[in-house]
């Protein structure tokens, strides 16, 4: 699905990515961990292709194709969906128009047809039933005034509507309380589908409690450290990021090999 | 005429222009008024540069363009040649075509009453007597109203009587292409008795090439528990001037709604004067604006509490694309014993060109207790970080920066009581849109 190869990215002219090495197959949950300032959200936004994050050696391999060439909608259109660390509001523009907007934009690009607002209106319920998730957020406009869980949650909604191949989750559980978190990580789960990778961007193992990875990996001063099961999460809840900078990652990669 | 300091040629012409009008229409208190009006124009001489309320809204075009004050020929167009209407009104719709009124006025229903000025001092002239010497005359900041009183002619009474709805209506002013250009002055006085309720709506168009200024002055007295609606859709061409001049009296308990919409002209100026004189009254100011070109358009709203528990809101966003300029002076007062008085003001714009201006400027003075107030104002541009979380759901950059400005306009809209015109206002803003940043100038 994702092949990441010796990646070097900058932002502002500081280097932040120095070569990181990352490889994502289908329907696999990678948990990317990491302390403050690893470039944990640098990873991501480079994959979605933000502006002012310059890739500077490297390349990533989206199936098959170089993401690097492409804009940040043809991207979305090939099937890869960032939810934001902080979801964007935008007074004025209704949920659900900019949604079946996005959509249509996406249907279009892969040359299937748009959907009007009766079939896009069926969609969207059948998406809320399956989220348990209630239609107050469609007739907002989108994000404005929402809280912190349902900003993440309309987060979620979108990747259902929007079926991406390869969903990067931002430190999604940032500012959520436990049943937020809950509320929220039940959604991703219900997406899990053999078709879909997710690339789960988390500072804390908690949110690995309730979306349970495949693999995780250790993010630090902009490389891969280690990689490893669930149980690398708990390990580094145990010890702290300090203790991975104070030569932990040594022992973490014989005890990987191990 | 003696050569006042702010006298100019253009001056000198109305003058002479208003000493060859025939002083015969109406009672003797008009004509005097009306000498009076001619007076002071004579001697304050057009708003320049050193009149603080016009400091940023030069009148280049007007004066390149001299218009003439004289009478409009009488026509009587073909319908077709008439913009097409904004909206249904379910009163019906009077036609001003270049500052006249033409063709009948409609069949009204029960309570309200339409009457060409020219008919009303006999039906309303206490009234007149009282309300058209209120208007400010003296300065060079009330040179328009001025030369509006000194030309009064043209006018039109809407009267709505007591706890009666009087429905809708709506005056299309419309001005066609002439070879020379034309100042045309009116007066509209709105008059709503105790209980009553109206909703007026007008539209300002012009044929592309038309040139010249619009002159309007308003007078609305609002009586106990009247509710007004009163709603502007401009869009006049680019070489036309039109100025609004509008001052709203409301008793206790009454209610004013505006709603200005700004989708074109040349030089635009509006100002409004609410003055909540009863207890309760509440007025709510609102306009947005997209502009490109070196299209002008000038907000100036000032309320006056001077009674206690009224509310006032001001909410005016604007788009400004080109070489065009934006201006919005709001202006509260509470003034001392206006206590638990509500006043509230946004106003936000949004630069899509390097070459494009705004001024804008909120002015509060609260000289009461127990006032809650609030107050914002913003220029900028699009939140980038909103365009790229649009992207990466799917949406081109054009596209996401044409519906994040269009939604700017839409904060505006979606205030609008009736949902079907909201959507259309709106659909009119979206289709005015200038295409984003790279096509600065360009519509």
């Amino acid at each position: 699905m994702l092949k990441i190869k010796n990646l070097h990215a900058t932002v502002g002219g500081k280097a932040i990515l120095k070569g990181l090495d990352l490889e994502i197959g289908a329907g696999e949950v990678h948990a990317i961990m990491g302390p403050n300032g690893a470039g944990k959200s640098t990873l991501g936004n480079v994959i979605a292709g933000r502006e002012g994050y310059e890739v500077t050696a490297g390349e990533v391999i989206y199936q098959g194709k170089n993401l690097l060439e492409l804009e940040p909608e043809e991207r979305a259109c090939e099937g890869i969906f960032l939810a934001f660390q902080y979801p964007v509001e935008i007074p004025g523009v209704n949920n659900t128009y900019f949604l079946r907007a996005a959509l249509n934009a996406q249907r279009k690009y892969r040359g299937e047809p748009e959907l009007d607002s009766m079939q896009f209106l069926k969609l969207v319920r059948e998406k809320l039933e399956v989220l348990h998730i209630g239609d107050d957020l469609l007739h907002r406009a989108v994000n404005e005034g929402f809280s912190g869980g349902e900003k993440k949650r309309n987060e979620i909604f979108q990747m259902a509507v929007l079926e991406p191949s390869l969903a990067i989750l931002d430190e999604t559980d940032s500012g959520l309380d436990i049943d937020a978190l809950r509320l929220v990580a039940e959604g991703v789960n219900r997406l899990r589908a053999g078709d879909r990778s997710i690339m789960v961007v988390t500072h804390y193992q908690r949110l690995l409690d309730y979306i349970v990875p495949d693999v995780v990996h250790v993010l630090a001063d902009g490389k891969i450290a280690a990689s490893g099961g669930p149980d690398l999460a708990l390990k580094l809840e145990e010890q702290g990021y300090t203790w991975l900078e104070q030569g932990g990652i040594k022992a973490l990669k014989q005890e990987a090999r191990a | 005429m003696m050569n006042a300091v702010g006298a100019t040629p253009l001056i000198e012409q109305w003058s002479e222009a208003f000493r060859a009008v025939p002083q015969s229409a109406g009672p003797d208190w008009l004509q005097e008024l009306r000498s009076e009006a001619a007076r002071q124009f004579g001697v304050s001489g057009l708003p320049n540069r050193k009149t603080e309320t016009w400091k940023y809204t030069p009148l280049r075009l007007l004066e390149q363009q001299a218009p003439s004050i004289e009478a409009a020929a009488s026509a009587s167009p073909a319908n077709d040649d008439l913009p097409q209407t904004v909206v249904s009104a379910s009163s019906g719709m009077v036609d001003i075509l270049n500052g006249r009124l033409i063709g009948d006025l409609p069949e009204t229903p029960p309570g309200l009453t339409l009457t060409p000025m020219a008919d009303g001092f006999e039906a309303f002239g206490a009234t007149l007597q009282r309300l058209l010497p209120a208007a400010e005359l003296a300065g060079p900041a009330n040179a328009f109203t001025a030369l509006n009183t000194a030309f009064l002619d043209q006018g039109l009474i809407v009267h709505v009587a007591e706890n009666t709805d009087g429905g809708s209506l709506l005056l299309r002013w419309s001005r066609l292409a002439e070879t020379s250009a034309r100042l045309d002055n009116f007066r509209l006085v709105v008059l709503l008795e105790a209980g009553a309720k109206f909703e007026l709506i007008e539209q300002f168009e012009s044929a592309p090439d038309s040139r010249g200024v619009l002159n309007v002055v308003t007078q609305v007295e609002l009586a106990a528990g009247a509710q007004l609606g009163h709603v502007r859709v401009q869009r006049e061409s680019e070489e036309a001037t039109l100025l609004t001049k509008t001052t709203v009296g409301q008793a206790a308990d009454s209610r004013y709604r505006y709603f200005g919409f700004d989708l074109g002209g040349g030089l635009v100026r509006h100002e409004l004067g609410a003055l909540l004189a009863g207890e309760g009254a509440d007025t709510d100011i609102n306009g947005a604006f997209v502009l490109d070109r070196k299209r002008h358009v000038d907000n100036h709203i000032s309320v006056d509490h001077a009674a206690t528990g009224c509310s006032s809101s001001q909410f005016f966003r604007g788009v400004l694309g080109g070489a065009s300029r934006g201006v919005f002076n709001g202006r509260a007062l509470i003034r001392p014993g206006a206590d638990g008085s509500s006043v509230r003001q946004s106003n936000a714009n949004l630069l899509l060109s390097p070459l494009a201006e705004m001024d804008t400027k909120p002015e509060l003075e609260i000289y009461a207790d127990e006032v809650e107030a609030s107050h914002g104002a913003t220029v900028g541009q699009l939140d980038e970080t909103a365009v790229f979380y649009m992207r990466t759901r799917g949406l081109s950059e054009d596209e996401s920066r044409r519906i994040l400005t269009a939604a700017f306009c839409h904060a505006v809209t979606e205030r609008l009581e009736d949902r079907d015109f909201a959507e259309r206002i709106a659909g009119m803003f979206d289709a005015a849109m200038p295409g984003g940043l790279d096509s600065a100038g360009e519509r």
